[in-house]
Formats: C-alpha cells, structure tokens, sequence
C-alpha cells in the first residue's frame, strides 16, 4: 500500500491553503475458487467428452434454457430434463464494441474492436450472449444466421468456441 | 396496522466525477444532515435508517457498517437494502414500509455511491464464470446490444435517443445538485461523441459520479408537523425477473418488469392515461434509448411511437409530462443514490422546493428504479393524503 504518487503530483501547484488530499492506490490478487454446481459440471462434461450443448428442460412449460438451470423460476419447478442444442443459431442482437473494457479474466483491456451477438442456438429459448468473428457492422443484421468456430484443443469451457462466424444456408 | 406515509424532507449532495474532500461516511453525513435541516429535525428524532449502494464498485466490506453513523444509524435500527441499480429505489421502498408498518415514525433513507474509489465496469463484468464473463462488456455493451434489438422492432433511430440525452442535460442546467452541465449540449455533439458501443455514443451513456442522497418519511401524523406539503406514498412496487442476459429475448422491447410494475400500480391507482395523470416523472434511464423504451412500456406512448413522443417534446420541462426535470439519471449516476435521487427529486417537485426545475402545481408524480435488467421498482408520490 502506499500513497498514489499521481494524486501527490496533481497536488502540486494548487493554492496554498487547499489542503492536500489523501488518496491510496491498491491493487489485489485474489484468488476465488467458485464451484459449478452439478447443471454446469454435466453440461461442460457432455461438452467436452461428447461435443454436445445440452439445455435444461421444463418439463412442465418445456422451455429450453441455456445455460441449464436447476429450476425453471417460472413454474417454480426443479428441472430434471435434458435437451441438445445445435451449435448454429440465429443473431437476436448484435453489437461492435469500441471501448476497451476490462477483461475480467485477466484484468487488462479487452483489444477493440470486438463483435458480440445475442444468439438463439436452435432448441434454445434463451440466447447467449458472445463474440462475432466479425467486426464490421455493415455485414450484420438480425436474423442472421451464425456457427460456432471451435477450438482445437477442447478444455470444457466456454471459451472452447473462439467465436460465432456469420454463414449461409 | 399499516398506515400512510410520507416523503418530508430530502438532502443531497452536489454529485461530481470525483470527490476528493469527503470519504463515503462524509459524503452519507453531509446527505443526511441536508434533509434533517430541510424538515428541521435532530438526528434524535429519527426511529429507523435504512442504507445502500453498490459495495463492489468500491471493493470495501461492509460499506453499511462503515457509513451507518454518518447516516445517524447509532443505537438505532438500519438494514442495508442491495438490489443491484434498483438498491436506491428499493432503498426508498424499503424506507415506506418502515414508516408505513407502523412500528417506526421518522425514518431515514440514504444512498450513496463513490465511483472514483474503485471500478465501475470491472464489478460490472464480474458475472458468472462459467458463462458470461469473458464477453462481459459492462453497462454500455450490456445494453448496445438490446438496442439494436429495439432499433429494428421500433424504429427508433440514433437522432431521437440523442435528444433524449439533449433534454437530460438542459433540464440538469436547472439542478445544482446534478453532476453533467454541459450548457452547448446539442443533438450534433452526442451524434459526433466517441462511439462506445454501436449505437451507443459517450454522452448517450450516465455518467459515474461521486454522491449521496438522503430522504425522511414520517407517518401520517407526524408528516404535518415537519412538512407543509407531504409528498404521500400512493402506491410502491417492486418486480424481479431471471438472471441472464440472454434470457431476456427483445428485453428493452418486453420489459417484463417495467411493464408488470406499471400495469398493477396503474390499476391500483386507476391511472388510465398516464401522460395526464401524471405531473412529473422521474426515472433511471442509464441510456438515452432507454427513455424511449421505458416510455412505451411505462404505457407513455403506444408501441413503436417514443421517437415521436420526443420529438413532440411532450416530457420536456414545458410539455404535457415532463420527465426527469432534475436531469435524470443521464446527467448524475451515484448508483446507489440514483434511485433515492428520483424519489427525493419527485417528492420536491411537490414539496414546491425544486427551485428552477419546479413544474408548476404538482400533484401526482411517478418515480421509478432500473436494475441491470432484472428489476424494476416503482412508486406514486402524490400531494393529497
């Protein structure tokens, strides 16, 4: 911990008697272990061993959601059904992204420009939401049909798809 | 044993991008000490306290414990209320049902924000990571993408959310206490802003600011004693819906929640044609093309006709229902204070006290809350008991 040397500069030169200001800069690496429960760890297993996108079921109002759930809060209803879901959908919304946020998985800028969609995979009721291969907005619309680009190496999680690439059927 | 309350006084602070003079305790005592002055109460007279904000934008534990007695919490009871950007609406929800319970007569409301002490978008993005988080793009991406959803449902076009953000900022010319004054504001300057996220450009976006906002309620017979002109609850509700982004297919088009709060407040309150029955509103729109789509769903407008409801300037200050006369949510966004501001600046629109963004002989006032995109609280403040 210790005093943020840019907040001291900016000090500098300002009217006598303003006082000077106390400001700290700190910076934290923490590790947090969050566990995935028993949808998602049968989800990514099916994804990994078997290639499969599996939503979760009601099998009371037979909405499909993705990511699978334990419940659908609608019915209230502890989902205990399975259903595949495709890799190629359909873009609902799309966005390109100019502003380098943050990036939580590294806690550095993600690079910019970036395309990102929300897509309804075929079986899902639910879209997700992820990155476009593309990044021009001319070339996109609603209603656009997409296919996940895979990885080589599969790890069993999200990030396995590289992104959604824009295709004609 | 529940009984009609009030809002009686209200204290904020001038919020700003940055506040280097005052700690988040310092930033709660000078909100709450405001609205004691505004009723003339002592903090000795205040039952019960309820407090909120965002504690991951600013990375400290227990915010609560730390800004309770500046919010005069000692020996007293205070809940913290945490409901993502609602937490200030749900705040000043919680805060009637306290006064309205009728186990507690005065009670305080305060909510506060510091975004210069941490990371705005960085506890945005912290979202499950099994899922979401590594195309977590924060607020701004969170919502350019449900926008050109609503664009292409709606026709909506980039001209008309940009004189949204116009009307927000002229109308914060008229509010001393509102961070964003940008007395040249034209619909050119927000087109020609940097883009942040297609369609979204920078002054189309809240700003984060540094502020605390503080409201009393008193019981109905005590209201008189403190306030000339109570600002009377008629009405709160509060819905939640699932938790993903994805969940919600057309979100700003649906909105389920804005919607469902709208259609059982109005019933129960037999409001009909909101733009005449209501005086003022006000209400959280983080983006310019969120007014428009909170017009739609707040029953404003039929559907697909909020471009020309701006254009009409009919919620400008000198239209038929002026929304947001303190600037709204678009010119100051203390997050946890942004849902008390609109309750607070509601209830000084009937209070007569609002200054130069008074509207003329104010009677009944819709004040709503947005949070993410799960949440929506509303309440009706009205000049009659």
């Amino acid at each position: 911990m210790s005093v943020n040397e840019k907040e001291k500069e900016k000090g500098k030169g300002k009217e006598e008697d303003e006082e000077e200001l106390l400001r700290v800069s700190i910076n934290m690496d923490l590790e947090y272990r969050w566990s995935g429960g028993s949808y998602f760890t049968k989800f990514y297993k099916a994804w990994k061993e078997e290639r499969k996108i599996l939503g979760s079921k009601c099998s009371s109002c037979g909405r499909v959601y993705l990511p699978p759930r334990l419940l659908c809060a609608k019915c209230y209803k502890k989902i205990d059904e399975w259903a595949e879901i495709s890799d190629k959908g359909t873009v609902r919304a799309y966005t390109v992204v100019y502003q380098p946020f943050i990036d939580p998985r590294t806690g550095k800028p993600r690079p910019v420009p970036y395309g990102m969609a929300l897509i309804q995979l075929d079986g899902a009721d639910t879209t997700i939401n992820y990155f476009l291969e593309e990044n021009d907005l001319s070339k996109m619309r609603i209603g656009m049909r997409v296919q996940a680009v895979w990885r080589d190496e599969i790890e069993g999680n999200i990030t396995d798809i590289k992104y959604f690439r824009i295709i004609e059927e | 044993m529940k009984r009609n309350a009030a809002i009686i006084a209200t204290g904020q602070t001038k919020h700003q991008s940055k506040r280097n003079d005052a700690n988040q305790a310092e930033m709660v005592f000078e909100a709450a000490r405001r609205a004691l002055e505004d009723a003339q109460l002592e903090m000795k007279d205040i039952d019960a306290v309820i407090t909120d904000n965002m504690e991951l934008f600013e990375g400290r534990a227990l915010p609560d414990m730390w800004v309770a007695e500046g919010a005069g919490a000692y020996m007293k009871h205070q809940l913290k209320i945490a409901t993502g950007g609602t937490s200030g609406s749900s705040a000043v929800i919680a805060g009637y049902y306290t006064a309205a319970s009728g186990l507690f007569d005065l009670v305080m409301v305060v909510g506060f924000e510091k975004h210069s002490d941490g990371h705005t978008f960085a506890g945005m993005t912290l979202t499950n990571p099994f899922w979401d988080r590594p195309i977590a793009s924060a607020a701004p991406g969170n919502f350019a993408l449900s926008i050109t959803e609503y664009m292409a449902s709606r026709g909506v076009t980039q001209e008309q959310a940009a004189m949204v953000a116009v009307k927000a900022r002229k109308n914060a010319l008229n509010n001393p206490y509102a961070h964003l004054h940008i007395p040249d504001i034209t619909v050119e300057k927000v087109l020609n802003s940097r883009m942040i996220a297609y369609p979204i450009h920078l002054l189309d976006m809240c700003p984060q600011s540094d502020g605390a906002c503080a409201i009393i309620y008193a019981s109905e017979k005590k209201a008189k004693e403190f306030c000339e002109n109570p600002a009377w609850v008629k009405a709160a509700i509060t819905r939640h819906d699932t938790p993903y982004l994805g969940d919600h297919i057309d979100r700003l088009a649906t909105i389920r929640t804005i919607r469902e709060c709208s259609r059982i407040i109005y019933k129960k309150l037999g409001i009909t044609d909101p733009v005449k029955q209501f005086d003022v509103a006000e209400i959280y729109e983080p983006v310019s093309y969120a007014e428009l789509a909170w017009y739609e769903a707040m029953g404003f407008c039929e559907e697909g006709e909020a471009g020309k409801l701006i254009e009409d300037g009919v919620t400008s200050m000198d239209g038929e229902l002026p929304v947001n006369p303190s600037g709204g949510v678009l010119s100051t966004n203390p997050v946890g204070a942004s849902g008390v501001i609109r309750a607070a600046e509601g209830a000084l629109q009937i209070h007569g006290k609002a200054g130069k963004r008074q509207v003329p002989d104010v009677e009944t006032v819709l004040v709503h809350g947005y949070g993410v995109y799960t949440w929506c609280d509303m309440m009706v403040l009205s000049s009659h008991l």
